[in-house]
């Protein structure tokens, strides 16, 4: 009786309970190789690989580029940047005006609607940017729209209040941060699961698996001028830039967006016989060295003056990123209206140690000046790590500075940046919509979103002047002369700007017809030979 | 054998307790809340202080540590700061790293039994010199590392199998949320061309994390057997007349078995670590991988509520463990 009972637990038992228990795990699975609606036959589907992360599908909680990608296909905006333009155009809107220097109003195009059926109206639209407001989210995009103070709907007309008068307003319309969402579907206060949200734009969202893959299928009900290339695209999530190049190599991705490593781009441009390529295009991307100007040694204006004279640039553009990047003058990236180079005209393009040391003189500061440079491991590439040895280097140049280099996670890093923690220290910028204002207002208004304590009144008072100026032409002259400012001050050096890249498929289409100083990955371009 | 599972079973309560105590003593060593580590410096303090609130962590400690306590005892493990269900994330990501787990131990047994007992048998010959260092330099290999190795040798140079993933992207689409087991949900629905992408899919990191027990299941295989071939009672069977490979196989292995299945068990902690770094490497989605993602983006929530499924993951299979060893022994009963 007491070997039966022990039969009960016997290793068959629990074989068998073991077996049952994946069966049930299996059952509530879901079906491989059997949903016919996703991938049919004689469809064309694009897999995009990225090492990206999306925050939010949201758009009330993205300020990102791994979330903005997505976002900028799946749902409409008031305006839209067509590819390679630098002015906006109507998309949801049949006409876009503005009525007074402070309001900006759009008649909506009659009978759009979202990928559910719901209307796309002015009331959707007016809904949409004072969500962003009231979601207030820290990880969304209502610092950008802070100027737009109301938005209300009238008939079929959006009006939008500002709070000063704004030439990027239609450029702003254009971005991630204004994307056209349902009220019926997007809580107004609250942010709406990544998995569950609704736009009207050229895709809409078949399934996301969180941080693995996100398909995006062909919106049936999008109305919009643009004529897509493809029936579905998947993005896939990697880890890292190699895995990446392999998927790529491997055939499991057909586009490799973001970010590849520069060696991997060197390699994969001679992988044609693999049926590899690489493409690249104008990026506005930028890469900066920061002083805080509240400590030693950028307290003095001589200090930041003479590490300007001591930059290479060219260097750093071939030796650390094999010219995947190109060496940057000014605070505005070359390809966007106004962008002037003014510390090429200052500082030269070669490193000069007598003029640094002939300012550090003048100025009366003892050499060597000690320094700390801080760079970031985890968010800028893996590169940067060789960047900033080269940028020490440099400035160690002539006995001038004695550099010392810290590093630390971007967590830490992002928030300690903020409060003066770091002298001297690596940043980046990628642009929230393709208008020089966006490379000036954040940086140096009131101090700046990086609160190095740099303020000059002059310089903010040129930057407000710009925002609103109706004429093309003054305008350009006020962002020189910010630009010429900046140069001048050196809050901060300008070092590179990047290029979009890409390696993709021998087979694909339309990849660098997106490229562009918009950053928009429009999927619709992409094709299949 | 009742009395003795009933006695087991009542132990795991204070061990689960005691585990999920000091999870959530450790989350709170630092200072601050999740909500301040996570949105700290980005947000005003008042809405920073909203937050706290809105989430419970400016009540008493002792309060949050009972809700916390009701909430894991409900299947409730909190949310993500995206708004994801822990609990969903668990069973969704966690199956993935289940089918990782269940072909890494399948391998390290395969490889590793046959071994270890080869060795055993012909102590200090030529094959039980390879055999130990095979085993060491398995063990002490990272896992990242011969991971990368074999992503450049059978994906890179000779293309034979994809480096990353658990299923090809095209076929991951067509797949409707729900535990990811796909070899199972493949081969139990005669699906070849899914199983034939599934298992290509497996094999590197399957074997990445099964290198890393083979290690220890020769190891142990080997000294086991060597000790069991010294007791008396297989001089006896020898004496006897039983032929050698019955010996070894029906009297000293199966005796050595005891201690290899305890330590085996104990290995499941070292499955689901090994599993963090093997994941990583391989971009595969299962619930280590998400773990690094959680830790990264400061997500200490989704943390803890992993981190607990782990802790009671592995009271569970030491549970099992002790079970199975009262049947092989039966003196562990008593």
């Amino acid at each position: 009786m007491l070997h039966r009972r022990s039969a009960l637990f016997g290793p068959a038992a629990i074989g068998a309970t073991a077996a049952a228990g994946l069966l049930v795990l299996t059952a509530c699975g879901g079906s491989i190789g059997n949903k016919s609606d996703s991938a049919g036959k004689g469809r064309t589907t694009i897999t995009v690989g990225t090492t990206d992360k999306i925050i939010a599908l949201d758009p009330a909680g993205a300020y990102d580029q791994g979330s903005w990608t997505p976002i900028q296909n799946i749902y409409q905006h008031l305006m839209t940047v067509e590819p390679g333009a630098k002015t906006a155009t109507p998309d949801a809107a049949s006409s876009c005006s503005f009525t007074s220097p402070t309001t900006y109003t759009c008649t909506m195009k009659p009978g759009l609607t979202f990928s559910n059926g719901d209307p796309l109206d002015a009331k959707a639209a007016a809904f949409s940017f004072n969500r962003v407001d009231k979601v207030n989210d820290p990880k969304g995009p209502s610092s950008l729209l802070t100027n737009i103070k109301k938005a209300t709907a009238q008939g079929n007309k959006v009006i939008l209040t500002l709070g000063t008068p704004d030439q990027t307003v239609p450029l702003l319309l254009a971005g991630g941060e204004g994307a056209l969402v349902d009220p019926k579907v997007f809580p107004e206060n609250k942010l709406l699961d990544s998995g569950k949200v609704i736009g009207s734009g050229p895709y809409k969202v078949a399934k996301y698996d969180v941080g693995s893959q996100l398909v995006l299928s062909k919106n049936p009900k999008y109305k919009g001028s643009d004529k897509l290339n493809n029936d579905q695209v998947i993005i896939v999530y990697k880890q890292k830039a190699s895995d990446l190049k392999l998927s790529l190599e491997n055939g499991d991705i057909d586009v490799a967006y973001r970010t590849l490593s520069p060696t991997d781009l060197q390699s994969l441009q001679k992988e044609s016989s693999k049926g590899v390529k690489v493409v690249y295009g104008p990026g506005a991307e930028i890469r900066y060295v920061d002083f805080d100007v509240t400590t030693q040694p950028g307290k003095q204006k001589a200090v930041r003056q003479a590490a300007a004279y001591l930059v290479d640039r060219k260097q750093i553009a071939s030796d650390v990123y094999d010219n995947s990047v190109e060496p940057l003058y000014s605070i505005v990236p070359t390809g966007l209206i106004g962008n002037t180079q003014p510390f090429k005209d200052i500082y030269g393009t070669s490193p000069n140690v007598a003029k640094a040391k002939a300012m550090l003189k003048a100025a009366g500061v003892s050499t060597p000046v000690k320094m700390t440079l801080w760079w970031n491991p985890d968010h800028y590439g893996e590169l940067s790590g060789d960047e900033y040895a080269d940028i020490a280097k440099q400035f160690e140049n002539g006995g001038l500075f004695q550099v010392t280099r810290r590093s630390v996670d971007w967590n830490s890093y992002d928030e300690d940046s903020k409060k003066h923690a770091y002298p001297v220290y690596e940043l980046g910028w990628y642009p929230d919509f393709p208008d020089p204002d966006d490379y000036l207002s954040p940086f140096f208004i009131k101090g700046g979103f990086n609160n190095t304590g740099y303020d000059n009144p002059t310089l903010d008072q040129i930057i407000n002047a710009q925002r609103g100026e109706m004429d093309q032409s003054k305008r350009i002259q006020q962002l020189s002369q910010a630009q010429q400012i900046v140069a001048q001050d050196v809050p901060l050096i300008p070092i590179w700007q990047g290029k979009q890249n890409a390696g993709v498929r021998s087979n694909i289409t339309g990849v660098k017809d997106t490229f562009d100083a918009s950053f928009n990955f429009r999927f619709w371009l992409v094709g299949k030979k | 054998m009742r009395a003795y599972l009933v006695a087991r079973i009542l132990l795991v309560i204070p061990m689960v307790w005691i585990l999920l105590t000091l999870v959530f003593l450790l989350l709170r060593v630092a200072p601050g809340d999740p909500i301040t580590a996570a949105l700290g410096g980005q947000l005003p303090p008042a809405e920073l202080a909203r937050r706290r609130h809105a989430a419970g962590f400016d009540r008493p400690i002792i309060v949050q540590y009972f809700d916390y306590l009701r909430q894991v005892v409900s299947g409730n493990l909190g949310k993500t700061q995206q708004g994801e269900s822990v609990t969903h994330v668990v069973l969704v990501n966690g199956s993935a790293t289940l089918e990782l787990s269940i072909f890494a131990l399948l391998f390290a047994l395969v490889v590793g039994i046959p071994i270890g007992l080869r060795c055993g048998r012909r102590r200090d010959g030529a094959f039980d010199t390879f055999g130990r260092l095979f085993g060491i330099i398995t063990y002490a290999a990272p896992v990242f590392f011969l991971g990368l190795l074999f992503q450049l040798l059978f994906t890179k140079k000779l293309g034979w199998l994809p480096p990353s993933g658990q299923v090809s992207s095209t076929l991951q689409a067509e797949i409707s949320d729900g535990p990811h087991l796909l070899f199972f949900e493949a081969l139990f629905k005669g699906d070849m061309t899914g199983l034939s992408d599934v298992v290509k899919h497996l094999i590197l990191p399957a074997v990445t994390l099964g290198l890393l027990i083979t290690g220890v299941v020769i190891r142990l295989v080997r000294v086991n057997v060597i000790q069991t071939l010294q007791g008396d009672y297989v001089e006896a069977a020898r004496a006897r007349g039983i032929p050698e490979r019955r010996v070894v196989m029906r009297h000293a292995f199966r005796n050595a078995l005891v201690p290899i299945v305890t330590v085996m068990g104990l290995q499941a902690a070292l499955l689901l670590s090994g599993s963090v770094l093997t994941e990583e490497t391989f971009n595969w989605p299962g619930i280590g991988n998400r773990l690094i993602q959680y830790l990264q983006n400061r997500d200490y929530l989704a943390v803890q509520g992993i981190i607990s499924v782990f802790a009671i993951v592995v009271v569970v299979v030491s549970l099992l463990i002790d079970i199975v060893n009262a049947i092989l022994d039966p003196r562990v009963r008593y």
